[in-house]
């Protein structure tokens, strides 16, 4: 068997769906090929951490018939919604079809300088929105919420890869340790400066790079090390 | 008796000095007795690429005259295995691959000498790397965690070099069309180029570290101190150069 072979047999065995036939000439290659079982090893952390973590989101007791009344709900919303809106619509359109324009000299130069005025606001909001200029700044505190969302994110995977190097710490020596706690210490360190600067500046693209840096460091640093 | 005493003093001290000594010199021919020495050498072709993965220790590369790469390590652990593989121009030593499963195997501090075209692809989770006399494609050196990088006189088109803890040494020229990349996350990164260097810089130190001295002009962008963007010279060459709490210098050579 070859490694190509061996690495798309792997997941079936993970899942559990595997024959004894394939089974036995996986393991067989398993035992002499120590990439492949890495890879197994790998793939079997992955799949248990994620099952680990299914009690999160629990599926409710008759997943398929909640699902088919959730979208029965949501048609039946959006059809009405659909014929209120067109009610509304032709009402307009015949009511605006209906009515007789009349307007004296007065009424029709007020009209025009009403029509004059609000083109000339749209150009001026659209030149500055569009041509780069922001009227108004982001709210600060929808820029600090995307930051903390993407730190979270990124905070998943590192979890993922710390609870690895746990398993795996024990057998390192002491002085490894060590090592890794104070550079781990270092880097959380940037990190933490990092988000101080952006919840006191939400806009400053060096402590937003640095932040984004110091986070592929520390997972750099929890991928290495759990291979010891 | 206080007589007697004090003549058997010296000859006790003497003896206790002796055992000592006897103690220490048989101590330290067992712990060189557990080292393993590794000494190989290989035929290099035209584009000899090294590619070595250490868990700990030091790492030293040097180019001679020679079209052979000679390997020499230091073994800390008897029951480390180092098993080099010469796979068609590239020599492949990967400590992690040939340990897997044995648990803690100390440091193993390698030696290399390498024709001077060598590419070189070096890492290790801990421990210096010094890389010395090199004009290649490549020279790449990254420190998982903690460890100095000495690179001097090295003209390679692509540099890498990466530590958290630690200080980086640059000395070298930047190649035209090159790009090379410091990192560190508390140490000091130190870059030694010839004054006509042309490079496109973005160095960054929130730390607000960073001397630029002969190269700095005034086309450089900045923001705050904390980063700078520009070109020295017509900026054939990438420079990217980022320190978290150390302090960035260029030096002329």
């Amino acid at each position: 068997m070859n490694c190509e072979t061996c690495q798309e047999l792997i997941h079936d065995l993970v899942d559990g769906s595997i024959s004894q036939r394939d089974e036995f000439t996986l393991n067989t290659h398993l035992t002499e090929c120590l990439d492949c079982e890495s890879v197994r090893q790998d793939l079997a952390a992955i799949v248990g951490f994620c099952r680990t973590q299914r009690g999160h989101y629990e599926a409710p007791p008759n997943e398929k018939a909640l699902w088919l009344r959730i979208r029965n709900a949501i048609e039946a919303d959006s059809s009405a919604g659909r014929v209120v809106q067109q009610n509304r619509r032709r009402s307009f359109i015949e009511r605006l079809l209906g009515h007789t324009w009349e307007l004296s000299l007065p009424q029709l130069a007020a009209s025009a300088a009403a029509i004059v005025v609000l083109v000339s606001l749209a150009t001026v909001v659209g030149l500055r929105r569009w041509g780069g200029y922001s009227v108004e700044p982001t709210p600060v505190r929808v820029e600090a919420s995307n930051i903390n969302d993407r730190v979270w994110e990124r905070q998943q995977v590192i979890n993922y890869w710390n609870k690895r190097v746990e398993l795996n710490k024990a057998r390192w020596s002491p002085d490894m340790r060590e090592t890794f706690e104070r550079n781990l210490k270092v880097i959380d360190q940037t990190v933490a400066d990092s988000l101080n600067e952006l919840n006191r500046n939400p806009h400053d693209e060096v402590s937003e790079q640095m932040l984004n840096e110091a986070l592929n460091d520390k997972l750099a640093l929890l991928k290495e090390f759990s291979d010891l | 008796m206080k007589t007697r005493l004090l003549t058997w003093r010296p000859l006790l001290r003497a003896g206790f000095l002796s055992v000592g000594a006897l103690l220490a010199l048989v101590s330290s021919s067992l712990a060189i007795q557990a080292q393993q020495q590794l000494s190989k050498h290989y035929p290099a072709g035209k584009n000899v690429r090294i590619e070595l993965k250490n868990i700990s220790g030091t790492i030293t590369v040097e180019s001679w005259n020679k079209d052979e790469i000679r390997l020499s390590a230091t073994i800390e652990s008897k029951g480390a295995h180092v098993v080099p593989k010469q796979i068609n121009e590239s020599l492949v030593i990967d400590v992690m691959s040939d340990n897997r499963g044995l648990g803690d195997v100390g440091d193993i501090n390698f030696k290399l000498q390498v024709p001077v075209n060598s590419n070189v692809d070096l890492e290790t989770r801990r421990g210096n790397i010094s890389v010395a006399n090199i004009r290649s494609g490549l020279v790449r050196a990254h420190v998982s965690s903690e460890g100095d990088i000495t690179l001097a006189n090295i003209n390679a088109s692509h540099v890498i070099a990466q530590n958290v803890i630690g200080d980086i040494f640059f000395d070298g020229e930047f190649s035209s069309g090159g790009t090379y990349e410091f990192k560190s996350n508390k140490g000091n990164i130190t870059i030694r180029i010839p004054g006509d260097s042309a490079f496109r810089l973005v160095a960054a130190s929130p730390a607000r570290r960073i001397a630029l001295n002969d190269f700095w002009n005034n086309n450089f962008k900045t923001q705050d101190g904390r980063k700078y963007v520009g070109d020295v010279g017509d900026g054939r060459s990438s420079v990217s150069v980022i320190n978290f709490s150390g302090q960035i210098t260029f030096m002329r050579r």
